[in-house]
């Protein structure tokens, strides 16, 4: 057959297989017949894909020329130098022919030397197959040691980190890209060398499919799967649609890409004593589930998951607390029991739970990666999979869908670790870290529902699923807030004017508080970062700062700012209640947006309790105690009952006040009891109840409740400063101050009592605590006015002083 | 012909785009470029911290259109960019002495 007949029956017939044999068939025919007109005493041979049978319509034909060696012999010498000439014609008649020759000649003797310092040689000598000529020579050649499998792993980590070492490109290059054709040839050289080939081959067809198709319509050794190809080889085959042959070569692409890792992993592990004295050292971890043998998880159990389909969400969790690799074996057993685990995940209901948990350790990262990679993420939330290898175009994304959100996670959960970078601050002080990427997990789910704007969809597809997974409906309030504002940031960033303070109130209206923006911000920036390895410019990353800064100050200053009558309107409960109207009046809008309508009832009950005596309080349990205390308001209150919780020796955690109108004062702290003190003794939580009250009511004073407060160890100092500012232009009447410091027990309690004793009141308060920093932000006043600036400037220095680090 | 070199916000590339298109310029080179002119950044208190955000960031518009065509894209520019505050931008005329389409040769007003 010519080459023109082996387009057309593939075109015809799309059999890959025979088409490579028809060209290499006929290459070989041709090499041969001229090869015939050689002097004696040379050979030649196939190497690379030529010599594996493995041509493609438009490859290379890789030749090996053997001479005898010039080892000084005279002969040998002779023969060197007869072939030299016909060689090159030989040569030049190929290239005539229209073939693509690349060509090396060499001796026996340097095939067998050269391992070492061309290693790439070595490798196409693995694929040698005798051609014509002196077939005493081809003998010659031993193969390569099985040392060469480093040097096979290193070159191909090196391919694979020029592509972000994911298989999930958009347009791959079919070759290549981690999981290609590269990675096939991969698994089959490590198997001559040694690495046992346990497994049968994985079915490749597509991709031997597809590249012959990308050679015929390039006219050349073009391999990029581009969009165009796409569409032109999607009606070429049959494929319902570009999308559908996409995933099927991405689903042939994994099974590779998994052989390939795990092959390269092993040859990597031999050797090297240093390696295995470590090895030995965390071999240590190994518990009653798993032991970890040379560096690799192994369940102890054989039929682990079938007998306790649970076990997977503790090797989840072991994976993220110690970042340690599954051995293959453990990785086969999980692929071969998950519909196990599947059963008996629809049985469960709180999965989120260790999900969640497992999100603070430091390889939370890995571990996800490691639930997906086995399909019990899937498993969990079936919702997922409608965006399984889900190719969804446009010009900036470089990943599937599913690859995109699995890398924005991976961002954010590492973002974490980096220091001197402002977003990682963000990324430490944020309160709910661990819902961050439970929606960054869905917040791109709805791309698969084609016809509709995904962001919606992302939301209802989250729901259900996250409410099966038992997600609380406060932890559900926040991640349906990011999945519907995930665009709010991006599209505000590139598309106003951030210096129109109209436009910045209304990014602060959709946000609602900073705990929020804190998350969305993130959410943000993990998005932008997943989108292709260049997306977060310098450029980018200013402005989603700039715009964060901006918004930030914009609801600390709406801190002072009163509900409005568009707020009332929009809220069923104060329309059918005047009571609770009347309560609101005059407190900020942040009340609003914090409170559950549940919260606000039991608020709305203590006011009715504090008529008689003044003050009313009630206490709750949940992830932290929550303390809430309505007041007639006076000077000194929030101090008091600072003093009275950390009399107890309770660690503020956060703490707000606000009062309304009518001069009542709710305050509310959210604490951690270390010590274990109110679990340990119900009795405390009345006696503390009770010493809140005569706090509030003057019965006990600010020194007897200091003298009480237990004496606590300060944490390891994470900042060197505190920072206390004061701003006078952010309310009409009252003075911001704000502070930085590292937290200690005790220190809301200190910075209350340094404002009430210079006789300001405090009139709104904020108070954050996380990574061991205390975020404060103070609205007071005196006389109903705000701060002169030396007294502004005083306090300052007074709560400089208190709040420095020790 | 003249290169245009257009400094200008970050939010108007998309409305600077469209301009462009509609009075049928399509090619441009788009880059965001940080920088500062008279405007010359500002100071941004973040916590009690201030931050010197000297180098703002800008979209750069670059394109080279026929002599007779100057005016009207600069007008169609400017209108496009403007908002009326400090920090819009500055657009730069150059003199251009030729320009070739690699892919056939093309010189000149042809090429561009």
């Amino acid at each position: 057959m010519t080459e023109q007949e082996i387009k057309e029956q593939f075109f015809v017939t799309r059999d890959a297989a025979a088409m490579l044999a028809a060209r290499t068939a006929l290459v070989d025919s041709i090499v041969r017949e001229r090869w015939s007109a050689m002097p004696e005493g040379a050979a030649i041979a196939a190497v690379g894909g030529y010599g594996r049978a493995e041509l493609f319509p438009h490859s290379d034909i890789d030749l090996l020329i053997l001479l005898p060696g010039a080892g000084g012999k005279k002969s040998e010498d002779r023969a060197q130098q007869a072939i030299k000439e016909p060689l090159s014609l030989l040569l030049r008649d190929l290239w005539d022919k229209g073939l693509r020759i690349s060509q090396s000649v060499h001796t026996p003797q340097e095939c067998n030397q050269i391992d070492n310092s061309n290693a790439e040689l070595s490798v196409s000598l693995l694929d040698r197959r005798f051609l014509a000529g002196d077939q005493t020579l081809f003998r010659q050649i031993r193969d390569p040691r099985p040392e060469l499998g480093k040097d096979i792993a290193r070159l191909t980590k090196e391919r694979h980190a020029e592509f972000q070492h994911t298989i999930y490109h958009l347009e791959p290059n079919v070759k290549d890209t981690p999981g290609g054709l590269r990675d096939m040839q991969v698994l089959r050289w490590l198997a001559k060398l040694g690495a046992g080939d346990e497994q049968g081959p994985p079915d490749t067809a597509v991709l031997f499919e597809v590249r012959c198709f990308l050679h015929y319509l390039a006219g050349r050794d073009d391999n990029r799967f581009t969009f165009d190809r796409q569409d032109e080889i999607a009606k070429l085959i049959g494929a319902a649609s570009p999308e559908e042959l996409m995933r099927r070569y991405y689903r042939a692409v994994r099974n590779i890409s998994r052989l390939a890792n795990r092959r390269i992993d092993r040859f990597e592990a031999k050797g090297s004593s240093l390696l295995s004295q470590f090895r030995d050292k965390i071999s240590r971890l190994s518990n009653t589930d798993f032991s970890v043998v040379r560096g690799g998880i192994l369940f102890r159990s054989a039929n682990a998951v079938e007998n306790d389909p649970g076990i997977v969400m503790r090797l989840f969790e072991f994976v993220a607390m110690h970042g340690l690799p599954l051995a293959g074996d453990t990785q086969d057993r999980l692929e071969r029991a998950i519909g196990h685990f599947e059963e008996w995940a629809k049985k469960q209901s709180n999965l989120l739970a260790p999900i969640r948990r497992a999100m603070l350790l430091p390889h939370a990262a890995a571990a996800l990666r490691m639930l997906h990679e086995c399909q019990a993420l899937e498993g969990i939330f079936p919702e997922l999979r409608d965006m399984e290898a889900l190719v969804i175009r446009d010009f900036y994304h470089r990943y599937t869908v599913d690859e995109h959100t699995l890398v924005a996670i991976t961002n954010a959960l590492n973002l974490r670790q980096k220091k001197h970078d402002s977003f990682a601050d963000l990324a430490v002080e944020t309160q709910d870290f661990d819902l961050l990427p439970v929606a960054l997990l869905f917040h791109d789910v709805g791309k698969g529902t084609p016809d509709e704007p995904h962001v919606p969809v992302s939301v209802r597809i989250a729901r259900p699923a996250l409410l099966r997974a038992g997600i609380s409906e406060r932890a559900w309030s926040i991640v349906e807030f990011l999945i519907a504002a995930h665009l709010e940031l991006s599209s505000a960033m590139s598309g106003r004017d951030l210096s129109d303070p109209e436009v910045i109130r209304s990014v602060a209206e959709k946000v609602g508080t900073v705990e929020r923006l804190r998350l969305l911000t993130l959410l943000t920036w993990a998005d932008i970062s997943a989108v292709n390895p260049g997306a977060l410019t310098p450029w980018r990353r200013q402005l989603l700062w700039k715009l964060y800064m901006l918004v930030n100050a914009e609801l600390t200053r709406e801190l002072t700012a009163r509900i409005g009558s568009h707020e009332i309107k929009a809220s069923p409960e104060m329309q059918g209640s005047p009571e609770l109207r009347a309560f609101l009046e005059g407190l900020p809008p942040r009340y609003l947006r914090i409170h559950s309508a549940e919260e606000m009832r039991q608020h709305l009950q203590l006011d009715a309790e504090a008529k008689g005596q003044g003050v009313a309080v009630s206490l709750a349990r949940s992830e932290v105690w929550n303390l809430n205390v309505v007041a007639s308001d006076k000077p000194g209150l929030f101090a008091m009952i600072a003093a009275a919780i950390s009399s107890f020796g309770l660690n503020i955690l956060r703490a707000e006040a606000f009062s309304n109108t009518r001069g009542r004062a709710i305050d509310t702290f959210a604490f951690a009891d270390e010590q274990r003190t109110l679990d340990l003794n119900p009795d405390e939580v009345q006696h503390l109840l009770r010493t809140v009250i005569r706090a509030v009511r003057g019965e006990l004073t600010m020194t007897q409740l200091l003298e009480r407060r237990p004496r606590v160890k300060p944490d390891a100092r994470v900042l060197a400063e505190a920072r206390v500012t004061y701003n006078n232009e952010a309310s009409p009447s009252s003075t911001l101050i704000e502070l930085l410091t590292q937290d200690r027990p005790g220190l809301l309690c200190d910075i209350a009592s340094v404002i009430s004793n210079s006789g300001a009141n405090i009139e709104v308060v904020l108070v954050d605590t996380e990574a061991k920093k205390a975020i404060d932000v103070f609205y007071v006043s005196r006389g109903g006015a705000k701060l002169a600036d030396p007294e502004a400037e005083e306090l300052v220095g007074a709560l400089t002083r208190v709040a420095v680090p020790v | 012909m003249k290169k245009i070199e257009a400094i200008v916000q970050p939010f108007k590339l998309e409305e600077v785009k469209e301009a462009l298109k509609n009075i049928g310029i399509d090619g441009m080179t788009i880059s965001e470029v940080r920088g500062h002119g008279r405007q010359k950044g500002h100071k941004e208190v973040y916590r009690g911290q201030e931050y010197n955000v000297d180098l703002l960031p800008k979209v750069r518009f670059d394109l080279v259109v026929p002599d007779t065509r100057l005016d009207e894209v600069v007008e169609a520019l400017t209108n496009a960019a403007r908002t009326g505050k400090i920090g819009d931008g500055k657009i730069f005329v150059y003199d251009v002495a030729d320009a070739v389409r690699i892919r056939n040769g093309d010189r000149g007003d042809a090429a561009v």
